[in-house]
């Protein structure tokens, strides 16, 4: 606080002896932080604390978008009764399978019994709201509304109502961040459902498709397969809609082929995402307190 | 009260840019947002020198890091460096035309981004290699209207005695 209790009374010639020093301080200061960072999970509870203190800011700065999101309520009374009609048709269509799927869903129970496989069939969610997206457009991550306080955990997998969204990457106590599929940074075992072939999609970067360049040149893959996740990576539940592709691109003579899907999952809509729980992943911390009792019941 | 006013003033026209910095906008629009703390910050140090210190930008770059979710002290650096150098160069820079002022202070910018970049390379986060020079350009665009805004938000004659 020096720099700015020092006022304006001596107000020429800011360059005092010093300045570069403080400046040398600072940049050190920082350089520390950015290796902390990146290697330790030690800055966390300071960033937890600088995001809960800049609140309002963020609630200042998402008004617009919720401004748009009252005009979206201030409809007609045909249109959502319209609406209604369409929604309560879906309803029924889907409650209809759904008593398909809750009888098959107890066969495959009974029948995974009898091999004694100890894979399930119906997995943990929680409903997390997102909080924020990242204004940076060569960073896609989201901020979700809950954090290690609810049992989300780092590398947990991220899906909506069409798909898979992404994965994430840090929690905090209350809140935590998932980076998308489309970040380039972001890569995501996949299997294309029609031939059941398995590769990776990687995120492209422009935030509205992902590209699979690991294909074979010979590999069986057409515009509009369905791709889904794959449990290969062990962090991806097996089986939710990923992408469809939308191109393939081959150049005579080269090895391999590269392929270009669109997600499924509505990346940049929505307010909400489901968290979870994959089958290879424990809820609670359980491997630390597996491997504890051998160290003390050996002696 | 004249030593209160424009610290006030500071934190308040730097909340507005940390706002200016979140607002969604359209892919269309967002590669061209321009910098808009950076634009600030370098204001001040115009401005005002003495309560502008690098602390400010230090603390201010700390927050942005942890609003933008990029790693802790990325653009504490940047904004560090930019302000140190700013505040070299200043007392020669308000002798210029404002339009030969503004092309010297993207240079600034252009220190600011470099920063941000080779943080960003260090740490394994790549970004669109052409397009992200744009804001560069739009920051340096942006500061005459900028600085004609905001001498008439802070009416800095009435206050400033370095006012020329």
């Amino acid at each position: 606080m020096s720099t700015l209790t020092a006022s304006a009374r001596r107000p020429l010639f800011p360059r005092g002896p010093g300045l570069g020093l403080k400046a040398l301080v600072l940049c050190l200061l920082a350089l520390g932080a950015i290796l902390t960072d990146t290697r330790t999970q030690a800055l966390a509870p300071l960033r937890g604390g600088l995001t809960w203190l800049l609140q309002p800011v963020l609630w200042v700065a998402g008004l617009p978008s919720r401004v748009a999101g009252t005009a979206e309520h201030l409809q007609t009374r045909e249109s959502l009764v319209e609406e209604n009609a369409v929604l309560r048709e879906n309803q029924l269509l889907l409650q209809s399978r759904l008593l398909r799927i809750e009888a098959l869903e107890m066969e495959n129970h009974r029948l995974r019994e009898l091999l004694a496989s100890s894979s399930q069939l119906e997995e943990r969610v929680l409903v997390a709201e997102i909080l924020s997206a990242s204004q940076d457009p060569y960073r896609q991550q989201i901020v979700l509304s809950k954090g290690a306080r609810e049992g989300v955990y780092k590398g947990q997998a991220l899906v909506d109502a069409q798909g898979v969204l992404g994965q994430v990457i840090s929690v905090t106590s209350s809140t935590s961040t998932a980076l998308l599929l489309t970040d380039p940074n972001h890569g995501i075992p996949v299997e294309i459902n029609r031939t059941g072939l398995q590769t990776i999609a990687l995120g492209s970067g422009d935030g509205q498709s992902l590209s699979l360049p690991y294909l074979p040149g010979t590999a069986d893959v057409k515009v509009g397969d369905l791709l889904v996740s794959s449990a290969l990576g062990g962090r991806f539940p097996a089986g939710y809609p990923v992408g469809r592709i939308t191109e393939l691109k081959h150049d005579a003579g080269e090895h391999f082929m590269e392929a270009l899907a669109t997600p499924a999952a509505q990346l940049n809509r929505g307010r909400q995402a489901l968290l979870v729980w994959s089958e290879s992943f424990p809820v609670e911390p359980k491997p630390p307190d597996a491997a504890e009792p051998t160290p003390d019941g050996v002696p | 009260m004249t030593d209160h006013a424009p610290r006030l003033m500071i934190v308040f026209t730097l909340a507005v840019a940390l706002v200016l910095q979140l607002i969604e906008l359209p892919y269309a629009l967002a590669v061209l947002r321009p910098l808009f703390v950076p634009l600030v910050l370098v204001y001040w140090v115009m401005v005002v020198p003495q309560p502008t210190g690098l602390f400010t930008a230090w603390i201010t770059g700390l927050l942005l890091d942890a609003l933008l979710g990029s790693v802790l002290g990325q653009h504490a650096l940047g904004l560090t460096v930019m302000v140190f150098v700013t505040l070299q160069v200043r007392g020669i820079l308000s002798l210029y035309p404002i339009w030969q002022e503004a092309l010297a202070l993207t240079g600034v910018w252009l220190l600011y981004s470099l920063v941000m970049f080779w943080v960003d390379g260090a740490t394994g986060h790549y970004a669109d290699p052409w397009l992200q020079w744009l804001p560069i350009l739009t920051t340096g665009l942006c500061w005459p209207p900028a600085f004609a805004l905001m001498n008439a938000l802070t009416r800095r004659t009435q206050h400033d005695p370095l006012a020329l």
